[in-house]
């Protein structure tokens, strides 16, 4: 791999067409509710942009983000934008290990310190001083600070790393914590979800490379143009929501015939992220596809919310969950709304006449 | 009740308002992908044929009556009320530049099934008194005679007659407990009789019982291309009824895109009931009995081919493989168009385009599409499976000087049958 290439040069050495590059480009900047005449200035700052160094540091974690990131079944620009980057230290990934491992990870931040960026997948366990999770003898805790000093920008990987995650949840023995609640004075962005959509960190990749700074976020710290709408916004099974046909058991006829999965415990009102467009495994499926409902596995505390398979209207939460409460109460203004509408469409199917080849000519 | 009327056409869009054009219109992005997805746009460059915008009437209806936004618009006089000039500027839009070929719903990256939404609003339009001429005569047709081109039963069994006579075999009429109700399209019995005769030597062949309804042997639906589901609702019972009093098992749709979804698709909706028989296109047939060794051909065909995919067959029924398949037993130099299968672009005269005179030169445009395609492969025949976009391509190519005959793919695969000794069909 040659360093000093472009990224338009080595997407045409795999093969990439211009049109399909240029593709990618439109896509990105449809998918971040960027104006189409941001696409050529995408395009022209990713073919020549130079490989940015990358820092990846996996602390309390699964595995689970690394594995979803690099899950591609056939190259693809998404894969390529990957590669494009330059990795000089990822645990999971990098070749090195032991003390070279550690080497190339100093030799990385001082070359391009005050450069490069910094992703974080896994939660830091700051109890007993964070001694439940160590590498190469360093704590996470120690390694977060030391490498966020000189970061660019930090972007959070996973539920983990942006909340707390699994680590977090009651009663958090190893007193997980997420980035943001150690570091503070840099840019951090969240990419939440466990794991979270490979398309949603290629994107955030390809805005930072064309602008050199990150999207704009929401108040959780996620890119807005990904996390800007719920599931239930966007799920194909919204139409049976709102004529009220639930699935009651995960096999009645209900559950045959696709019908919202609300009353199984489907999270989907209150998550927000992009499962229901952008789907998973190249754009396949998703998890209410598959015919189970959202777990909101991409907001702070998804462990914590009562079962998976209560359904929200059922609060099972403290009293103090304002953003649950606003969404059953916003789902009520919406079902009441919604019931206004249907009535007034049902007058009009209730008045609709016959039509015969006789009502077809104008006055 | 009276003619029709604007307010008619008002209260109608508004009736078929729910809630997944609802949340399409809420979904949309204005990303403009459907555009380059339509012939129509691609071949005009006229961004008014841009597919969301044709159902625009429809989305500022929705926007101003079940939208608080659009009503707290329309109460301030920022939105004007849908009147007379909007249905006589979208009426060209709405029918003579759109094919309800769905490669728009297809590209939709929110999932707007955007050609649904044309064949919703036509439904507005066309109790408003704004439908073609043509469409309107086609469907007075279809209702009153049983034939949107006029075709009567008399014609139907003048062709029995011409079968029995060239080839020995019947077409039997009314035969209750057949195994198939074959149904047939207008144009199949005035401009290709062939199809029918390939029926009948398939059939016996494979040594299936078949029939043809007195009652109801028209397949076409002029009531969904028009958009009065009311009609179209009358044109399938009737089918249905046959079916039923028949006893039928199968009942066949012929090579037509739009009959085979209205009868597959919309019909059990339309009439509000599950029918007790299976529906298939005939190509659907063929792999069935294909893939049981009911067909047995001889001989390959020598041309350089292609095959057209009528969208209502890809799009809407997946059927892809099945005609795949089927050339494949009777060709060797088969090769595909750029975009094809699920993706290719319509002929030009689907969804009621080609029964509406007015649309002549746009659909004439809108070939184009096709004709790059064509041009770019160089091929010597070209294989369909629709009476519509046949003569539709026939058309085309014959304006473009080029010389390539198009064929039924039911029809050429008749040609190579292996004819059994004693079992009719002697010559």
């Amino acid at each position: 791999m040659k360093d000093d290439q472009t990224l338009g040069e080595r997407l045409r050495e795999s093969g990439i067409s211009r049109r399909g590059f240029l593709k990618f480009c439109a896509t990105t900047a449809s998918m971040m509710a960027l104006p189409p005449s941001m696409v050529p200035a995408i395009a022209a700052a990713l073919e020549t942009a130079r490989r940015p160094s990358v820092i990846w540091l996996s602390f309390q974690e699964c595995t689970g983000c690394t594995e979803s990131l690099t899950r591609s079944h056939a190259p693809t620009v998404e894969g390529l934008i990957f590669d494009h980057i330059s990795l000089d230290y990822h645990h999971t990934l990098q070749a090195a290990s032991g003390e070279a491992a550690e080497e190339a990870r100093r030799i990385a931040m001082e070359e391009n310190h005050g450069n490069y960026l910094l992703i974080v997948d896994g939660s830091i366990p700051q109890k007993d001083g964070g001694v439940y999770s160590t590498i190469a003898g360093i704590t996470n805790l120690a390694m977060l600070e030391e490498v966020a000093e000189g970061a660019a920008a930090i972007v959070a990987i996973g539920t983990c790393a942006a909340y707390g995650g699994l680590p977090h949840a009651n009663p958090n023995p190893t007193g997980a914590a997420s980035v943001s609640d150690i570091i503070s004075g840099k840019p951090i962005l969240n990419v939440s979800g466990c794991p979270p959509i490979p398309t949603v960190i290629t994107g955030v990749l390809a805005h930072y490379l064309t602008f050199g700074t990150l999207p704009e976020l929401d108040h959780l710290g996620r890119p807005k143009a990904f996390f800007g709408n719920s599931i239930h916004d966007r799920c194909y099974r919204r139409p049976f929501y709102e004529r009220g046909q639930f699935a009651e058991t995960f096999d009645d006829e209900g559950a045959r015939k696709g019908w919202c999965l609300f009353k199984l415990g489907c999270k989907g009102p209150t998550t927000y992220n992009a499962c229901a467009t952008e789907k998973w495994n190249q754009h396949t499926s998703f998890p209410i596809q598959a015919g189970h409902g959202c777990i909101g596995c991409s907001e702070p505390d998804f462990w914590d919310r009562g079962g998976f398979y209560d359904a929200l209207s059922v609060p099972t939460d403290d009293a103090g969950n304002i953003l649950l409460g606003a969404a059953v109460a916003g789902a009520a203004a919406g079902a009441a709304v919604g019931l206004m509408n249907r009535k007034k469409q049902n007058t009009d199917t209730r008045a609709h006449e016959k039509v015969t080849v006789d009502d077809l000519n104008g006055d | 009740m009276s003619s029709a009327s604007i307010e008619k056409g008002i209260r109608m869009i508004r009736e078929q308002i729910d809630a997944p054009i609802a949340s399409f219109f809420s979904s949309c992005v204005h990303c403009g992908m459907c555009a380059d997805a339509c012939h129509f746009y691609v071949q005009t460059g006229d961004p008014r044929y841009t597919p969301i915008n044709k159902v625009e009437p429809m989305r500022r209806i929705w926007e101003q009556e079940y939208t608080l936004w659009g009503r707290i618009k329309a109460t301030l006089g920022l939105s004007r009320k849908v009147n007379a000039q909007d249905f006589e500027a979208w009426e060209e839009l709405v029918y003579d530049g759109c094919s309800l070929c769905g490669r728009c719903s297809l590209v939709c990256p929110v999932g707007n099934d955007i050609s649904d939404m044309i064949r919703k609003i036509r439904e507005g339009f066309a109790v408003a008194g704004h439908a073609p001429e043509g469409l309107v005569g086609a469907t007075r047709r279809a209702v009153e005679i049983g034939s949107p081109m006029g075709v009567r039963l008399s014609a139907l069994e003048a062709q029995i007659r011409h079968l029995k006579h060239d080839t020995g075999l019947d077409a039997p009429l009314d035969q209750a407990g057949a195994d198939y109700l074959v149904l047939l399209s207008s144009m199949e019995i005035m401009n290709f009789p062939e199809y029918l005769e390939a029926i009948a030597r398939i059939m016996q062949q494979a040594g299936k019982t078949w029939t043809i309804s007195s009652r109801a042997f028209e397949a076409t639906n002029s009531g969904v291309q028009i958009g009065v589901s009311d009609i179209a609702a009358e044109l399938v019972q009737r089918v249905v009824d046959a079916a039923e009093e028949l006893g039928v098992k199968t009942v066949i749709s012929p090579e037509c895109g739009h009959a085979y979804t209205a009868i597959r698709f919309e019909g059990p909706n339309l009439i509000g009931r599950p029918y007790n028989f299976r529906v298939q296109h005939i190509l659907e047939v063929l792999e069935e009995f294909r893939q049981q060794g009911l067909l047995k051909t001889k001989g390959k065909e020598t041309d350089r081919m292609t095959f057209h995919d009528p969208c209502q067959l890809v799009r809407k029924g997946g059927v892809i493989e099945a005609p795949r398949n089927l050339l494949g037993m009777v060709t060797d130099s088969f090769v595909e168009m750029r975009d094809h299968a699920e993706m290719n672009w319509c002929c030009g005269g689907g969804g009621g385009v080609s029964a509406n005179e007015r649309a002549d030169e746009l659909k004439s445009k809108a070939f184009n599409q096709k004709k790059s395609q064509l041009d770019e492969l160089g091929v010597d025949t070209l294989v369909t499976a629709c009476a519509n976009c046949r003569i539709t391509l026939e058309e085309g190519l014959e304006r473009n000087d080029m010389d390539i005959p198009v064929i039924g793919l039911t029809e050429m695969l008749a040609d190579h049958l292996v004819e059994e000794p004693g079992k009719g069909g002697e010559t």
